[in-house]
């Protein structure tokens, strides 16, 4: 266990400066859309009188608004985000074997089970992705107070975090408003980068054919959690609740084996 | 002991080990010789679970090769095996953390035995500055056994004398070493048994004392014989 954490420790020690980079970005252009928004709006109603409104300025100004208004701009740096994190669950394993040092010798030869390797990268990769989660959420803090700070009390109106997370797509995926969804989007998403780990670990074991493997290996994946959602619905044999059932089977199925099969390669058959 | 018992290994449609036996014994210096591509490196890799083969049998004290064995057998390769971000400090620190038989103390010494500078970065060293950093790495952990694949490759000379000095040593002398090499010439007084691969096969194995005083052959003249027929 000890040595897990240290693992997990490791990892993101690695990735710290990638991270701070992807918040940095996030920040900066979150931040800075929001206060250009909200100063052009103040300056547009200063010119036509505080009472003045159009369709695309309300009469009174409200933090979702500005959400909605800067939406582009939130969900640019959230893409941006989302694609260095999938990359990185790549690179993740390729890092470790490329370069002058082979860094994966040592891995390998700790004195620890390789499971270990596997669930800390893992580990690390679910830590990123909430970490960027919670510094969304900050961020949204942050603009709330920006928002009341820059807004006159007399031409603003208060509102929820859920309302304005409702007004950008991207936020909607990110924080879903139910427990429940949070858990079927983030579940996926752990199964998905555990599916993505064992095919580099098939490519990592067989090398040529292994690349090969592990083409197949991710397309069977998809096509089977794909399948109850997109062909059973299609026949009226089945019952909603029978085919969300079949779902969350095939999703357990598929980590289960990526899991164990990721496990058994690193175990019995990864070659540096 | 270690036994390596009839290891087969194919690489890319070749047999790249082919029935391969032998036993490296605990206080003595095991070298395997053979020319580029003879299957060594992957000897040793095999033994430390580095790369599957395809069948045989090896055995550390009688046990497979496993997680606990790491604690007991340190593997030198011809590359350094930590990070290249890593200053030495950090190297060593990352081994102390992981490893129950890291052995600071030792660490410390061979630092100033080497001269190595603990700030400097793994990345910014040079080949033979390199060498003495994986062999202060694997000399640190208080193993029985130690493998070191071409300890001196592409080395100069002065730390061909450094390294050779280790060996004499008594960071040495308890363990059971095995180690590769196709340039005998700096270790031929240091080994106590040879092991001669050629074709993924052992064409020899003999003790190199007993081969001295009995034949009267170096381990060059012995190599001459298998290699240039």
């Amino acid at each position: 266990m000890n040595r897990y954490l240290k693992l997990v420790h490791m990892e993101i020690h690695r990735f710290r400066y990638i991270l701070a980079s992807l918040m940095a970005v996030t920040m900066v252009c979150q931040f800075s859309s929001f206060i250009l928004t909200i100063k052009r709006a103040i300056a547009f109603k200063a010119k036509n009188g505080m009472d003045y409104d159009d369709i695309g300025l309300p009469d009174i100004l409200t933090f979702p608004w500005v959400i909605l208004k800067t939406k582009e701009w939130f969900i640019l740096p959230i893409l941006l985000s989302v694609t260095v994190l999938v990359l990185y669950t790549i690179l993740i394993w390729y890092r470790d074997w490329f370069g002058r040092s082979t860094f994966i010798y040592r891995l390998l030869m700790l004195p620890s089970k390789r499971w270990m390797l596997y669930v800390s990268k893992l580990t690390a990769i679910i830590m990123f992705v909430f970490s960027m989660i919670a510094f969304q959420l900050v961020l949204l803090v942050g603009e709330n107070m920006i928002f009341k700070a820059m807004v006159p009390a007399e031409l603003r109106a208060d509102s929820t975090f859920v309302e304005a997370i409702s007004m950008n797509d991207a936020l909607k995926i990110l924080l879903p408003k139910q427990f429940e969804q949070f858990i079927y989007y983030y579940g996926l998403g752990i199964i998905a980068v555990m599916v993505i780990f064992t095919a580099v670990l098939l490519e990592r074991s067989f090398r040529r054919v292994g690349v090969l493997y592990a083409i197949a290996y991710f397309a069977g994946c998809v096509v089977l959690a794909v399948y109850p959602v997109s062909f059973l619905r299609m026949d009226e044999y089945w019952y909603p609740n029978e085919i969300y059932g079949m779902q969350l089977g095939v999703c357990l199925l598929v980590a289960v084996i990526s899991g164990c099969l990721g496990c058994w390669l690193l175990r019995k058959k990864i070659t540096v | 002991m270690i036994e390596v018992v009839d290891l087969h290994k194919r690489y890319r449609g070749r047999k790249v080990l082919n029935g391969i036996s032998f036993t490296a014994e605990k206080g003595q210096i095991t070298c395997l010789i053979g020319i580029n591509g003879a299957g060594k490196s992957t000897i040793l890799k095999s033994i430390m679970g580095l790369t599957p083969p395809k069948s045989g049998t090896i055995r550390i004290e009688g046990n497979p090769v496993g997680p606990a064995m790491y604690e007991k057998v340190a593997f030198v390769p011809d590359h350094p095996t930590v990070r290249m971000g890593m200053k030495l400090s950090d190297g060593m620190q990352f081994m102390n953390d992981f490893y129950q038989n890291w052995n600071e103390a030792r660490a410390k010494e061979l630092l100033d035995f080497f001269k190595l500078d603990r700030s400097e970065r793994v990345g910014n060293l040079s080949k033979g500055t390199t060498a003495k950093y994986s062999l202060l790495l694997g000399l640190s952990q208080d193993t029985d056994y130690i493998l070191m694949d071409e300890p001196f490759s592409g080395i100069d000379m002065f730390s061909r004398e450094i390294i050779a000095e280790v060996f004499s040593s008594d960071l040495i002398e308890a363990r059971g070493v095995l180690l590769t090499t196709h340039e005998i010439d700096d270790m031929e007084h240091l080994i106590d048994k040879a092991i001669l691969l050629q074709n993924g096969t052992v064409q020899l194995a003999f003790d190199c004392e007993e081969m001295r005083t009995t034949e009267g052959k170096s381990v060059i003249d012995v190599m001459r014989e298998v290699y240039m027929g």
